[in-house]
């Protein structure tokens, strides 16, 4: 499966996995993602921890990890696998990982990796006190398809009389867990007596919140102004103004290194079609503004690529001016054969509209399987676009902030084989970073 | 860049230009669309001296009803107020002029047959905020026949016939398209842009004449320019708008492709289609309807006249300075 069309399913393909009492479990595109981790487990894993993928999409990602079989996978990539379904664990509401948990039991899914994931989400996790206060019912049900009924209750009642490491203990729980002396004590709550009702204590909510962040937040300011959008087009929007060059541009390379540190290199050659015209450099209170975003994101291409090409329309960078053609843009792009054509403009096309759209359709049948994207520079995330999409038929992401890029670059090299190597990487390094974040909370080991 | 050069000539305005205007050193250049507006841009030689509206212009009150005085900020060069230049201003009466005047250096002149574009709204504009607009197309010819006239609710009914034909309550409310319609009118700014240098525009509505404006020099022409683009010719365009591209539209995902079976054919394709499509919007510079139209000399100011162009087509003000056009506003009488 392609990983545009698979990260484009795991953005939009909204829904929750139902589990109707009694039902079967409701997952509506069971097939897809099954299809998708048989043609590449990894990648298919590490995608789903791509920024912007919905939380019921990861959700699946999860079920799907440990639902399948790992036969014939080598342990490198059983290691990602289940690292990646530790962080998803941590990573998700605890209701929905609880779902994914009992639509496991319905499955009957019981390899050893779903075991281990189970018992650790169970009793390590860290909000585990808890969430066993909330939902014990359902996470005995977990324990038990974990372990099978008879071993777990089993296991409770050894624990129970005080066995905290005997040959049957180990051989049946603790192998699974990285901290028994934290997990133990959980195994007699969730089998204990003195439950909240019993003592007449008010009931436990279950907490809504994920104890690990996949997507930080983004803190936004309620006005968007030109130089409220991140720091590598905010300091170029005050050199097109006139300010302090010299202090300017010692800024920009600092901001541009530091939001390119830890991207990995894409070793392949994109070619940058840069909407230069009036348009972009806009008016009045957003004077510069899109153009100066359009132009960090073509500086941070510039500083992670190996090569890159850039053809501007209308007037250039630091001039902007006349009208647009991006249909002759792409078209001159296309000649240095790059793996990526990538598209920045407003969209305003205006000599002729519908030129691109007809050149892209055109491609094909020329001989050129080189993919184009558009990148859709705007004010800002609420921009009308009705009249602003010259080609329909092409990819097409929007970006205002900075921290767009976070979600832009990962789409944009997916779009293209080089990109793969890359994607891999980054993603990995993402896993890295929150394997790390996991590690260092509390009752949870790496 | 390939461009595809618009085939214009000097010859090709002199058709649209009354009386013995000398167009040499004019050019028409390459065309560009949005919707059901094209505009082709002019640039030419610029005619120095002139006070553009924007940074020069200033309205410093409204005396009544109907009476609107602007003044030329400038010490030291001449204003020409743009053809049907209006105001418009949240919470008070917005006024439109029905002509075009020159501003002495450092002067005031009192409009008195200025006529307000708001048949119910009470207040009077004042100095601040002044962003200014260029009435819609299918006013000009109808406020161009009232210069002179005194009559503040003059153009009320022509304003609530426009509004009925936009599918808007039938009210002398010409903020029910200038302000509420703002979003959409003002993308026209970034829809069409200027080139360097422009001096002027022909623009064209669905393929007919809509209208000629020729500023003396780029900057006064940039200052008019979104006052022409968005609200003269704009808001025309936003009424006649096709809808956005389908799946089978031009611009859709149903895009008809080229018969091309590599690149270089697919360029040579392109390149053919544009130079089709351009040569058939010269024809529809060449079918511009000039007619009989006739000059009547209006205000002197040295060398410089303005006059009003009637025809049975098309109607305006000029201004020149002996054979040379200095600033022009000639638009279709009317738009189908």
């Amino acid at each position: 499966m392609d990983t545009p069309t698979l990260l484009a399913h795991l953005e939009t393909h909204a829904g929750a996995l139902a589990l109707p009492r009694g039902g079967t479990l409701c997952w509506d595109d069971a097939d897809f993602h099954r299809a998708a981790y048989t043609d590449d487990p990894e990648g298919y894993a590490l995608l789903g921890l791509a920024p912007g993928v919905l939380p019921w999409q990861r959700a699946r990602v999860l079920l799907q990890l440990l639902a399948a079989s790992q036969a014939g996978l080598d342990d490198a990539t059983r290691g990602t696998l289940a690292r990646v379904a530790r962080v998803l664990t941590l990573a998700l509401p605890p209701a929905a990982v609880i779902t994914v948990m009992l639509g496991l039991r319905r499955l009957r899914a019981n390899h050893k990796h779903t075991t281990r994931a189970a018992l650790r989400f169970v009793l390590e996790h860290p909000e585990a006190d808890l969430l066993i206060a909330a939902r014990r019912p359902a996470l005995v049900d977990c324990f038990e398809h974990a372990l099978g009924k008879a071993t777990a209750r089993g296991c409770a009642r050894r624990i129970d009389d005080g066995d905290t490491g005997s040959d049957y203990l180990r051989r049946r729980l603790l192998r699974f867990l990285t901290a028994p002396q934290v997990a133990m004590p959980r195994v007699r709550a969730l089998y204990g007596t003195d439950d909240q009702a019993e003592r007449g204590a008010p009931a436990v909510v279950l907490p809504y919140e994920p104890v690990l962040a996949l997507d930080p937040a983004r803190e936004r300011s309620p006005v968007v102004t030109a130089t409220n959008r991140g720091d590598i087009a905010a300091t170029l929007v005050h050199l097109h103004r006139g300010g302090p060059a010299d202090d300017l541009h010692a800024a920009l390379g600092r901001y541009v290194a530091a939001a390119t540190a830890a991207l990995p290199r894409f070793d392949g050659t994109v070619a940058v079609v840069l909407d230069a015209s009036a348009s972009m450099r806009g008016y009045g209170d957003r004077e510069w503004a899109v153009l100066s975003q359009a132009a960090a994101l073509r500086m941070v291409l510039s500083r992670i690529c190996t090569r890159l090409q850039v053809v501007e329309v209308g007037g250039g960078e630091r001039a902007p001016a006349g009208a647009t053609d991006l249909a002759t843009g792409v078209l001159d792009a296309l000649t240095a054969a790059p793996d990526l054509v990538a598209v920045i403009s407003d969209g305003y096309e205006n000599l002729f509209p519908g030129d691109l759209a007809r050149v892209v359709a055109t491609l094909p049948r020329a001989g050129v399987t080189t993919p184009v994207v558009f990148c859709h520079a705007q004010f800002t995330g609420a921009d009308d676009l009705t009249l602003r999409r010259p080609a329909p038929a092409l990819p097409q992401r929007g970006f205002w902030h900075q921290d767009d890029f976070t979600e832009l670059l990962p789409w944009m090299f997916g779009h293209c084989a080089a990109g793969a190597p890359w994607l891999r990487a980054a993603m990995h390094t993402r896993l890295d970073t929150l394997d790390r974040q996991a590690a260092q909370m509390g009752g949870v080991a790496a | 860049m390939t461009t595809t050069d618009m085939p214009g000539t000097p010859e090709s305005l002199e058709p649209l230009v009354p009386g013995p205007v000398d167009l040499a050193g004019y050019r028409l250049g390459v065309p560009q669309q949005a919707g059901a507006l094209t505009m082709i841009p002019i640039t030419g030689p610029a005619y120095p001296g002139i006070v553009p509206p924007r940074s020069g212009l200033k309205l410093t009150q409204v005396a009544g009803y109907g009476r609107v005085e602007l003044r030329n900020g400038s010490p030291d060069g001449v204003a020409i107020v743009p053809l049907h230049i209006g105001y418009i201003q949240d919470a008070a009466q917005n006024h439109a002029l029905c002509r075009s005047a020159f501003l002495a250096p450092g002067a005031a002149v009192m409009f008195e047959d200025a006529c307000c574009v708001q048949e119910s709204q009470g207040g009077y504009l004042t100095g601040r905020d002044q962003w200014f607009f260029v009435l819609p197309v299918e006013l000009r010819a109808r406020a161009l026949e009232l210069r002179g006239v005194h009559g503040y609710s003059k153009l009320w009914n022509d304003i609530g016939e426009l509004n009925a034909r936009y599918g808007l309550p039938r009210r002398g409310h010409l903020e029910q398209v200038l302000s509420r319609k703002r979003a959409v009118l003002t993308q026209f700014q970034s829809r069409l842009e200027p080139q360097p240098g422009q001096l002027g525009a022909l623009f064209f509505i669905g393929g007919r004449f809509a209208g000629l404006e020729l500023a003396p020099d780029p900057v006064y022409f940039a200052e008019v320019w979104m006052a022409l683009v968005c609200f003269a010719y704009g808001a025309a365009a936003w009424h006649a708008e096709p809808p956005p591209a389908g799946a089978g539209g031009p611009g859709g995902s149903g895009a008809v492709p080229y018969e091309a079976a590599d690149l270089a054919s697919l360029r040579a394709e392109l390149a053919r289609d544009r130079a089709a499509r351009a040569a058939e919007i010269a024809g529809w510079v060449a079918a511009v309807p000039a007619g009989d139209a006739r000059l009547r000399e209006e205000e002197r100011y040295l060398g410089l006249r303005l006059s009003t162009v009637t025809g049975a087509e098309l109607a305006g003000q000029i201004v020149t300075d002996g054979d040379r056009p200095v600033y022009a506003s000639l638009f279709a009488r009317a738009i189908a």
